[in-house]
Formats: structure tokens, sequence, C-alpha cells
């Protein structure tokens, strides 16, 4: 490249900096939106994947109809390239919060399926919980309040009731997303409305009732490294399922033996205990029995006991009575003979008396006798004690003396001899009378002791008398005693064999129940089956979709723009090219600059059209998805492949078409280049060989068509670029007019009340009547129907979707409430007794039709199959329509309405607030829930969409902008001379304008009109590709919506038009005297 | 009074900080009907004279006054006006618009002006009745000027301005166009100029004006201008 060269280049630039500016924003535009819209899509999956990740998501799901235990763990942890098993819980519960009933999914903080934490912290005991935000949103419940949990026990394999939570109140610390529930959709449940609403997650401690796992998650080894839902990944996680299939049957049939043996060793354990219990009642009647036999024999012996002992009594009472009286005569016998012997012994008496008498006599002569010898004595003493006395008389004294001594002592013997008589009869008197003292004693004592014995006899009568009755009475109340005994006995023996043949009948029963203890059903899922995941996955198919026809329009209208630009810039510098031929540069060279332009042009267009593309396009996308997808951020990456490609097509398509350009000028000689290009031959135009319409045109729509055949190039870029911008506005109203009329199509179209009621469960049917009646009293209220509702999952050839299953308590009550519509006919349909109806999305989800069958499955798995009688009209959520009588055979059940749709008269928001409000405080209503409401939230979340509206007009407005810009520029700069001099002969500003622009304008608005046809088609195939399962699309565009595209387009071309205006203002007559170049 | 009148007229055109004189006090006045040729080199500011005579370029400072109208003192729309209907403009490239016919050529001129003439008889006096429905591509270069003119006079105007009207033809060809222009002054009593630096053309005018250096150096009458036939260069 020589400098001069290279210098030219970089002033060429400088000089239509226009056109260098035209053709960058035609490559940023082009790979911008080539790059952002494809980059999309792989972001979208690229950020589920880190998600995924992040939260360590399974691979493999199995559930169990009966439950998982931690042999199935081992089991599947044995099986080649599973990672890890966890085994959790998951069950639902209702909460009360303001007399409405939320049905909750309760799952566990585990090391799988980790929930992203939003704010708070994750629970870390028993009575902590974490909610979803929309939760707090919904219930008006903070961080830190506590709620309470109703639950239903559930059963261990002893076939006993548990608890399920340990904890059933819980404070709130934290709000958490689970990556289990991208969408909006929580599943079905058993409970209350069949719909769950939120769910809720627990620290696993609060757990109760551990011994059986409700899930078991498996992490594939591996896993984690591959993007989920590509190929690999499915590939592998296939793999590893089909291996967890293998053992499903063995591990089933495991379960089913394992419940019978534990059924079978309680029931055993219950026979034998009911046996011994059996043995033991009648052990103990039996006893009871010779309880009282005995107890009989025990009064029988009583009986002649006592009597014995009376008749002993009695005989000893005689004896007794009989020695008294022997005593008592022989006592009176004694006496007798006392009384004689004293009437003797007094007799006796007397004699001694008076030979006492008389010896007292001799006695006292004695003692006189004696007295006198004693003063004798005396005397004679008392001479001899004279000391004088002489011997003589002291001889005579002495002999006196002697004599007087002798008599003395012999008076003194005699008086001994008496004194010893009288003793001897005073002492056999009083021995005699002491004898007779002592008989009378003896008698006496006799006689106290005959006393004596006689009271004691007769104490010891009475006793034994008491006695014996005692006895006896004890005897009467032990007989009574035995009789009550014997009844009672016979009253037990009743109860005993009823219990008995009870308990009999009870284990004949859990035999039965044994043998009903079926084989479990295993079911074992992958990420394919949940159902939030899979329409993200889905979405992100459309989103690819859409990237694979948006940026085409763009490529095109690129690609002509570049080249009209090129082949002006090489035909403006034609004499130059020629210039430089002749001097000798050689074509590569010439050609090096405007491929230089071009490749900078583009180049540069291009990385800027990709940093800004790979950021704003997936974000804009990303903020529609995240009003459905709870996911967080999405992940922006520098997509290098759509970045290349976008940058290769978007520089082949330019530099293409500048060598192009380039490359027919030089094949001319230099001689040649440096004449002046013949201008473009003026021709005639098919319409004037039909004079009827070329007669009737005014001179200056004549030149108008001439120029627009005359340019053919440019005629086909105005019309494509303007096509593309129409058809890319219409579709951004399309969009938006398709979205906004899902609701009114769905509550004024199909479903034509204004309030739902649910009531409480278990209300008897008068209980639903009266209050029926009491709302149809009400003023505000028009008509009340009477419906169950209830979700179940709908399948057909593996696909699976929620449906809300609607039975009208009358088939004909739901007209004008719930207007079922067939979707081919338009006309009303009634429901009948044998069929249902499907909703028009889910029978295309499903792929079937009229007349075919489908299978229901409840939240329990039992599965129905029932067929379609009409496929009919909805917008929002799928329905099934079922007559009562069809429930009620299908499902065996009573029917029992549990939704009242209520229809208002015309109210306005605060009235229907009021009405709401008054309508909770009944008893039998659950919860309320307002239409309009809903509606009000529904266009809330449908605000977003503006963007996506706001996005497609301005890269729509950018490209007619370019394109007209650009087209115009070439126009003016082809045309100059041509315009200065109309200029010359006087045209004022606004004829020039008019003689340039009427082209333009008749271009746009040919270019408009495809556009809209355009817009109709894309917008169609668009809706198509990016439908939510849950919604159906009107594909409907409003006539105001064609209007405004006709008017945005209109604008976008009227500002460049008005920059055109100036740029041909300034256009120098001059000009026009110049030669041509 | 005369037609046509520059007085003092100036025109320094301003190229960055260059400033070139274009026009350096120029003074010449120019008669109804009478056939002017204005000679002299290059750069010696025929065409600027002309240029702003024909209201395409407006003078610095000086008057110019055309049939009382001073043509220097009119706005942008006024000067629009006056070109569209007081002036008639030939090219030297002929300037014809080639997506349009000769008759439309003519017609683009003839639609906006009040005071037009029927394009076709216009066509017819230049010589063109057969060629009307013709291209410009399908027209030799004497007939594309001839178209040219036609267009010019169809206007009707006061003024024929032709600037090196014969500059892109043969030696014959350019004969007839002076001579059509030649006639059109003389039987139409249009007042036409004539640029040309070719100063042998000076003969077939009724007044020539020599320019030198961005002024009128020198004006000269021809009592007796020759026709084109008789003039040989």
């Amino acid at each position: 490249m020589k400098k001069a060269l290279m210098k030219d280049s970089v002033k060429e630039i400088k000089n239509t900096y226009k056109r260098f500016l035209s053709i960058l924003l035609m490559a940023f535009l082009g790979v911008g939106f080539f790059a952002g819209i494809r980059a999309t899509s792989p972001d979208m999956v690229d950020t589920i994947d880190k998600y995924y990740d992040n939260q360590n998501v399974y691979d493999i799901q199995v559930m169990s109809t009966l439950g998982l235990t931690d042999d199935d763990i081992n089991e599947i942890s044995k099986i080649e390239n599973v990672d890890k098993v966890i085994g959790t819980y998951e069950t639902d519960g209702k909460l009360e919060i303001d007399k409405v009933e939320e049905i909750v999914k309760i799952m566990c903080v585990e090391d799988i399926n980790k929930p992203r934490l939003i704010e708070g912290k994750l629970p870390e005991n028993t009575s902590e919980c974490v909610v979803e935000p929309n939760f707090l949103v919904q219930t008006g419940k903070n961080i830190g309040d506590t709620i309470e949990i109703q639950i239903e026990n559930t059963q261990n394999d002893d076939g006993e009731e548990v608890e399920f939570l340990v904890n059933k109140e819980m404070k709130i610390v934290g709000t958490v997303a689970s990556p289990l529930y991208l969408s909006r959709d929580r599943g079905s449940s058993t409970l209350g409305s069949g719909k769950v609403d939120y769910y809720i997650y627990i620290n696993k401690d609060n757990i109760n009732a551990k011994d059986i796992y409700t899930n078991i998650y498996v992490k594939v080894k591996g896993a984690n490294e591959l993007e989920t839902s590509s190929d690999e990944y499915k590939e592998l996680i296939s793999n590893t399922k089909s291996k967890i299939e293998e053992i499903k049957d063995e591990r089933e049939q495991a379960r089913q033996d394992e419940l019978i043996n534990t059924a079978t060793t309680k029931l055993e354990e219950a026979e034998s205990e009911f046996n011994n219990k059996k043995q033991e009642a009648e052990d103990e009647i039996n006893n009871a029995q010779k309880k009282i036999d005995n107890g009989k024999k025990q009064i029988e012996d009583g009986e002649k006991e006592i009597a014995e002992n009376e008749q002993k009594a009695n005989e000893e009472f005689a004896n007794a009575e009989k020695q008294i009286e022997d005593a008592k005569t022989q006592i009176s016998e004694s006496e007798e003979t006392l009384n004689e012997q004293e009437a003797q012994a007094n007799e006796q008496f007397a004699a001694l008396e008076e030979q006492k008498s008389g010896l007292e006599t001799n006695l006292a002569a004695v003692n006189s006798s004696l007295n006198i010898a004693n003063e004798t004595y005396n005397g004679i003493l008392e001479a001899l004690k004279n000391p004088n006395i002489d011997s003589g008389s002291l001889e005579s004294l002495t002999g006196q003396k002697l004599a007087c001594e002798a008599q003395i002592s012999k008076l003194e013997e005699t008086k001994n001899t008496l004194t010893a008589g009288i003793t001897e009869i005073e002492n056999g008197i009083a021995s005699g009378k002491q004898e007779i003292q002592n008989g009378r004693n003896q008698i006496q004592a006799a006689k106290q002791e005959v006393e004596k014995q006689e009271s004691s006899y007769k104490e010891t009568k009475s006793s034994t008398l008491a006695q014996l009755q005692e006895a006896k009475d004890k005897l009467k109340t032990s007989k009574e005693e035995i009789t009550s005994g014997e009844e009672e006995l016979e009253k037990q023996k009743e109860d005993v064999n009823k219990q008995l043949s009870d308990a009999e009948a009870e284990l004949i029963d859990a035999r039965d129940e044994i043998a009903k203890i079926e084989k479990p059903t295993w079911y074992v899922l992958d990420r394919e089956q949940n159902s939030g995941y899979v329409s993200f996955i889905q979405d992100t198919e459309s989103v690819e979709n859409i990237g694979q026809v948006f940026p085409i329009v763009f490529f095109i209208v690129a690609t002509l723009i570049s080249l009209t630009s090129m082949t002006r810039m090489v035909e403006e510098q034609r004499t130059q090219i020629g210039t430089l031929k002749a001097l000798g540069y050689n074509k590569f060279q010439i050609a090096s600059k405007y491929v230089i332009y071009a490749s900078l042009a583009s180049t540069i267009g291009g990385i800027f059209g990709m940093s800004v593309g790979f950021v704003l396009i997936p974000k804009i996308i990303w903020m529609m998805y995240s009003m459905m997808y709870q996911i967080g951020d999405i992940s922006l990456n520098f997509n290098w492949k759509f970045g290349t490609i976008g940058l290769g097509l978007i520089f082949i398509c330019i530099v293409g078409a500048t060598i192009y350009a380039v490359v027919r000028e030089l094949r001319q000689t230099p001689a040649i280049l440096m004449r002046p290009k013949a201008p473009k031959i003026g021709k005639r135009v098919l319409l004037e060989r039909i004079p009827f319409i070329w007669k009737r045109l005014s001179f200056s729509r004549k030149v108008t068509v001439r120029n627009i055949f005359r340019y053919k190039k440019r005629f086909l870029m105005t019309i494509i670029g303007i096509m593309g911008c129409t058809a890319l506005i219409l579709t951004g109203f399309g969009l938006k007019d398709s979205i906004s009329r899902i609701m009114p199509d769905q509550y004024e179209h199909v479903f034509n009340y204004d309030i739902q009621i649910s009531l409480k469960d278990g209300l008897e049917e008068k209980q639903i009547e009266d209050l029926k009646n009491n709302l149809n009293q009400k003023d505000e209220i028009t008509n009340v129907v009477e419906t169950y509702m209830t979700t179940e999952t709908a399948i057909n050839n593996g696909v699976e979707e929620d449906v809300q299953i609607i039975v009208p308590e009358d088939k004909n009550s739901l007209d004008g409430t719930i207007n079922i519509v067939d979707l081919d006919t338009k006309e009303k349909v009634t429901l009948n007794d044998n069929e249902i109806c499907l909703t028009d999305k889910a029978a295309e989800l499903l792929g079937v039709k009229e007349g075919d069958t489908i299978t229901l499955q409840d939240g329990d798995g039992n599965q129905k199959q029932v067929t379609i009688s009409n496929v009919v009209e909805n917008y929002v959520y799928h329905y099934v329509y079922m007559s009562k009588e069809l429930y009620e055979n299908l499902y065996n059940k009573q029917y029992e309405s549990n939704v009242l749709l209520v229809q208002d008269s015309n109210l306005s928001e605060e009235q229907e607030d009021s009405l709401a409000e008054e309508l909770m405080n009944y008893n039998e209503i659950s919860s309320v829930s307002l239409i309009s409401s809903a509606i009000r939230t529904m266009d809330e979340t449908m605000e977003s969409l503006n963007y996506v509206v706001v996005v497609l007009i301005v890269s729509a407005g950018l490209l007619a902008f370019v394109v007209l810009y650009n087209l115009s520029n070439v126009n003016i700069s082809e045309r100059i001379r041509e315009l200065a001099t109309i200029k010359v002969l006087g045209f004022y500003d606004k004829e020039v304008y008019d003689y340039v622009t009427r082209e333009t304008i008749l271009l746009t608005l040919i270019g408009i009109a495809l556009g809209l046809v355009a817009g109709y088609f894309l917008n169609y195939f668009i809706i198509g590709t990016c439908e939510i399962n849950m919604l159906r699309f009107n594909k409907t565009i409003e006539p105001l919506s064609y209007v405004y595209s006709t008017l945005i387009t209109i604008a976008f071309t009227l500002i460049v038009n008005f920059v055109t205006y100036f740029a041909l203002k300034k256009i120098d007559m001059i000009e026009s005297l110049k030669s041509v170049e | 009074m005369p037609y046509i009148e520059f007085k003092n007229v100036n025109k320094i055109y301003e190229m960055g900080e260059i400033k070139i004189n274009a026009l350096n006090d120029t003074n010449f006045q120019i008669e109804k009907g009478e056939l002017v040729v204005i000679v002299g080199p290059s750069g010696a500011g025929k065409t600027t004279a002309l240029n702003i005579l024909g209201g395409m370029d407006t003078a610095t400072s000086g008057r110019v006054i055309v049939d009382g109208k001073e043509v220097t003192r009119l706005k942008n729309k006024e000067l629009i006006g006056y070109r569209r209907n007081d002036i008639g403009f030939v090219f030297q490239f002929y300037n014809l618009v080639q997506n349009l016919t000769a008759r439309e050529n003519v017609e683009l001129a003839t639609q906006i002006c009040k005071k037009s003439l029927n394009p076709e008889s216009v066509l017819e006096k230049v010589g063109l009745k057969d060629r009307m429905n013709n291209f410009p591509s399908q027209l030799s270069g004497g007939e594309q000027q001839r178209v040219a003119i036609a267009r010019a006079i169809a206007k009707n105007p006061k003024l024929l301005l032709c600037d090196e009207p014969t500059g892109a033809l043969d030696y014959k060809t350019g004969k007839q166009i002076l001579k059509l222009l030649q006639d059109t002054a003389r039987k139409e009593n249009m007042t036409v100029l004539i640029i040309t630096h070719n100063g042998a053309l000076a003969p077939m005018a009724d007044k020539v004006i020599h320019f030198k250096n961005g002024t009128a150096e020198k004006i000269e009458i021809n009592q007796n201008p020759k026709p084109v036939e008789e003039i040989e260069w």
C-alpha cells in the first residue's frame, strides 16, 4: 500500500464521514442485532446452567408412591456415574392468613436444590423457615413474623400416625427463590384448592417423620461440567437414568416386601399378643370362677363350723353352768358342815371356858397364896436384910425363907400349870375359832370363785355368741359378694369375648391389608419433567428462533445499503480510479482504498454493535422473561461464536458489496474511466404505455414514476428498508396487542364472573345452599354458580401439563359465567356425561384433538382416562370442563362444591373491595379473589412488555433512518447536477424537495403497505415461537396498531426528509455549471 | 435607463484564509433585445458575473438592476422567483434531465413559470419537432443543446444567459447553436448574454464586453453585427 493511497483512504473517510457513518451504523445494527439476539438464547441457557450448578440442582429425581428408604439410597449410590444421592422430605401443608387458606409446599434446605437466598438468612433450627418473596407481598407478612402450618400426620412403616414436623409454628427468617420452581407455577396438591400457592423451606431438623423419604435427588458425575439441556448433558443423564430404571423393579419389589414383612411381623406380634391376651383372659375368668367356687365352699365350711361351734359352745355353756351349780352346792354343803362344826366347836368352847374359869379360880387362889408367900418372903427377905438379925432367927428366917421359897416355887409351878392350861384352852378355842374362821373363809373364797367363774362364763358366753353372730354376718356378706362376683364374671366373660372377637376381626383386617399392599411405583424423573425448567428451556428455543429471523432483515438491508453507498462512492471517483489506473497502480492497490474504507466501517460498526448487542439485547429480553421466571440476573457472555459470525457476515456483506462495485468499475480501461460516465439512460416505463393512466398523471407525477423506475436498486432498497421498519414496528405493536388482549379475552370473553369464592372443606350441602341464597339476596350480587375445582396433571404421549378441572354443580349453570365455546365452530358447548372439554392451548401442547383420549393424574398419582368432546377457547392457563355426572363416575366420589363463582352488578373497585371484605366474614368462605384485581396485577406485569415494543420501534426506526438517510444521500449526490439545474430553472426549495422526496414518499408508502403485510406474518411467527405454555396469545393485530405502525414509519421518513430538505437547500447551483466528472 | 445595469459590483470568495476577488468593481449596461457576448480568459470573472446576473449567486457589494428590479436586493425566495420568471439559462453541458424526454425537459421549466410558451412550439422552433419524445441520450450534443435552449426560452424569460453554450460541441454544431441564439435574440427581441472564451465570436454580438481580472475592461458596441454564418473561427 502506497503512502499516498493510505492518506487518500483516511481523507476519504473524513470527507465522506456521512457515508462512512451510515455504513458503520448499518454494521452496528446488523451485528448488534444478530449477535445480541443470537447470544441471548445461549446466555439464557448459560444463566440457568450456572444457576443450577450453583444451587446444585438435581439431575435425576426419584419418587415413589410408597416413599423411599435408606436402602434405596444405597442401591442408587452404587450405580455407575452417580455422584451424590440425597433423600429428602417434601410435603404440602395449609396456612391460614387473615382467614385465607393458602396451600404451601414444604421443602427442606438441603445440599442439593439449594434455595437462593434473597433476603435474611436460611432457617437454622426447627423454629425457623424461609418463604418466597411473593408470599410476603401477597400475605402482608414480614420477616420476623410467625406462621403456623397445618399439616396432616403421616404414617410410618409400622402404620403409626406420626407428626410430620417437630415444630409447626415457625418464624420467617428470610426469603428465597427455589431453583425447582422457576416459573410462577407451583404445581398441584391434594389439599384445598388443589393448587400450591407458595413454597416454604424449613430446616431438615424440623422433620419429625424421618423414616421415609418422599424424594431422592441424584447428582450425576460430570453433569455440572456439561451445559444443562445440551445434547451431551441429556445423553449423560439419560444413560444414568436408564440405569436407575434398571433397578426400579427390584427396588419396588424390595419396598413392597419390606412393607409386607413389617406388616406381617406386626401382625404376627399382634396375633401372639392376641393369643396371650386371650389365654390371659380365659385364665383370669377361670381364676375368678375358682375363687367364686372357693368362696362358696368356704361359706359352706364357715356355716358348718359356725353350727359346730355353736353346738360346742352350747355344750360348754351347759358344762360350765353345771360346774358352777355343783360348786355352789358344794359350797352350801360345806357351809352347812362348817355351821355344824361351829356349833360343836361352840359347845366345846363353852366347856373349855368352864374349865378355864375353874383354872382361873385356882389361879387366882394360887396368886393370892403366892402373894402372901411373896409377902412373907419379902418380909423374910427384909428381915434377912437386917444386918442384925440373929443367926437363929436367921436360921429360922432362912429356914422360913426356904420354906417360903419352896412354897412360892410350888405356887409358881401351879400357877404356870394353870396358866398353861388356860393358855392351852385359850389356844384351843382360838384355833377352833380359827379353823371355823378358816372354813368360813374357804367357803367365802369358793363362793367368790364360783361367782367369778359364773361372771366369766357369762362373759364368754356372750362374746362367743357375738362371735358366732359376727361369723354368721360375715358369711352372709361373703355370700352376697360371691353372688355379685358371679354376675360380674358373667359380664366380664361377655366383654372379653367381644373384645376378642373384635381383635380377631382386626387381625383379619390387618391380614387383608397386607394382602392389599401393592407394589409401589417409582417415578424416575429428570429436569425435563420440571415444568418451570422445561418452559424456560422452551423459551430459550423461542428466543433462538426469533434470533434466526429478525437479523436477516438487517443483513439484507445492510448489504443493499453498502452496495449502493459504495457503488456511488466508486462512481463518484471514477476519474480518480481511471487516473490511478493510468498512473500504473494495479487493481488491487486501487480497490484496497475502498476495501479498507468498507472494512473499517464494518469492523468498527460491528465491534460496537457486538459490544452493545451482547449486553443490551439479552438484558432487554431477559427483562421480559424475568417477570415469568425467578432466576436472578442473566449471565452476559461475550459470545465469540455469534460475534464472529455476525461480524463475518456483515464484513462479507459490506466488503463484498464494495469489492463488487469496485471490480465492476476496474474492468474498464482508464480512458473510459476518465471520461464521464454516461448518465443513466432515460427509459419509458411500462406505465407510459397505458396512456389512459399516464395522461392523467401530472407532470411531476410522471417524473416521479420515471425516476422510481430509473433507480431500481434504490427503489428496491427503500422498499425493503421501509418494509422491514414497518414490519418490525407492527410486530412490536402486534405483540403488545396480543398480550394485552389476553386478560380481557380470558376474563371478559371466556370467564365472565367477577369474584371467585373458595369454600371451606367439609361443608354440608345445606350450608352451601344457605350461603348461596344469602349471597343471592345481596343487591351487589347478580348470580352465583356452584362449582368444584381442582388441579390435576393432563398427560398424553409423555407430555404433562397442569390443568384446572372445573366441574359445575349443574352443567347448564355455567352459561354466562364461563363461556365454553368450541374453537372451530365458535358455538357454545354443553357438557355431556361422558366426555370433557379441554382448552385449546393444552390440547395443542398435548397434541390432542376432539375425540382423543388423555390421562388425568391427581396429586396422588391416580390416573383416569378421559375423552375430549370439544377443544374450547381459552387464553390463560389450561382448563378441563367436566360434568358432575362424569366426575362422580370417574372418581367414584360424591360431588362436593368447593368454589362459588359470583357475578356482581358492575361494581366499582371500592365497592368490590368492600364486598370482598364482607364475604370474608362468612364462616363458610375460606378465600375471596377478585378477578379485577387479578387483571390489574397481570396488567402491571405486562407493562414491561412495552419495553419490547420500544426496542422494536427504536431498532426499526434506526433501520428506517439509516436506510432512508443513506438512500437520500446517495440520491442527492447522484443527482446533484440535475438538482442544481432545476434550482437554476427557478424551482422553489419546496419544489426541489418535492421533486426529490415525492419518490421517497411513494416508495415509503409502498414499503409501508408491504411492511404491514410482512409485519402481519412476522408477528404471527414471533407470537407462535415465543408464546408461553400457560397462555394463548391472540394473533390478531388491532387496526389501530396498523395505523400507529404506518404513522411511526411515516414519522421516521419525515425526519429523514427534513434532513434532506436542508441538504437540498445547501446544494450549490454552481454545481450545475461544472463539467461532468 | 438601461435594461440591465451592473454598478460597481464586487464579488469576493473567501476560501478559508484566502480571499479571491472574482469581480472587482465591475460596471456595464445592456439594453433590451441586445445580443451580448462576454469574452475573456479563464478566471476573468465572466461566469461569476453571469451567475450574479442569473440570480444563482449574490454580489458582495454593488448593484445589479434588471428591468428596474434590483437583483442584488432580492431575498432568497424572490431570487428564486426571479430565476423562475425572468431568466433562461443555457449550460455548457446542457444539463438536461436524463430521465425526461426532450419535451418533458422543456415542460420541467414551463410548468413552473407564469408566462411560459407552449413547449411543443418552442421545440418546433428550435428544430426538434420530430425528436420531442426522445430522451437526451437518444439525441446528439447539438440537439441536446437545442433542447436546453428550448427549455430556457420556453419560460419566456427577460434574459437568456448562456455559459459557453458551444463549449462541448463541434464547430458546425456550435455554429448552429449560436445561430439559434442569434435568431432568438433577433426574432423574439430577447436579451441574450453569451459567455465565451472564443473572441472570434464577438462580431455576432450587438455588444461585446471584455472581461479581464475580474472586471469589464472594455465594452464594444457593434453597429453591424455579423450573422453567425458569416463568422469563421
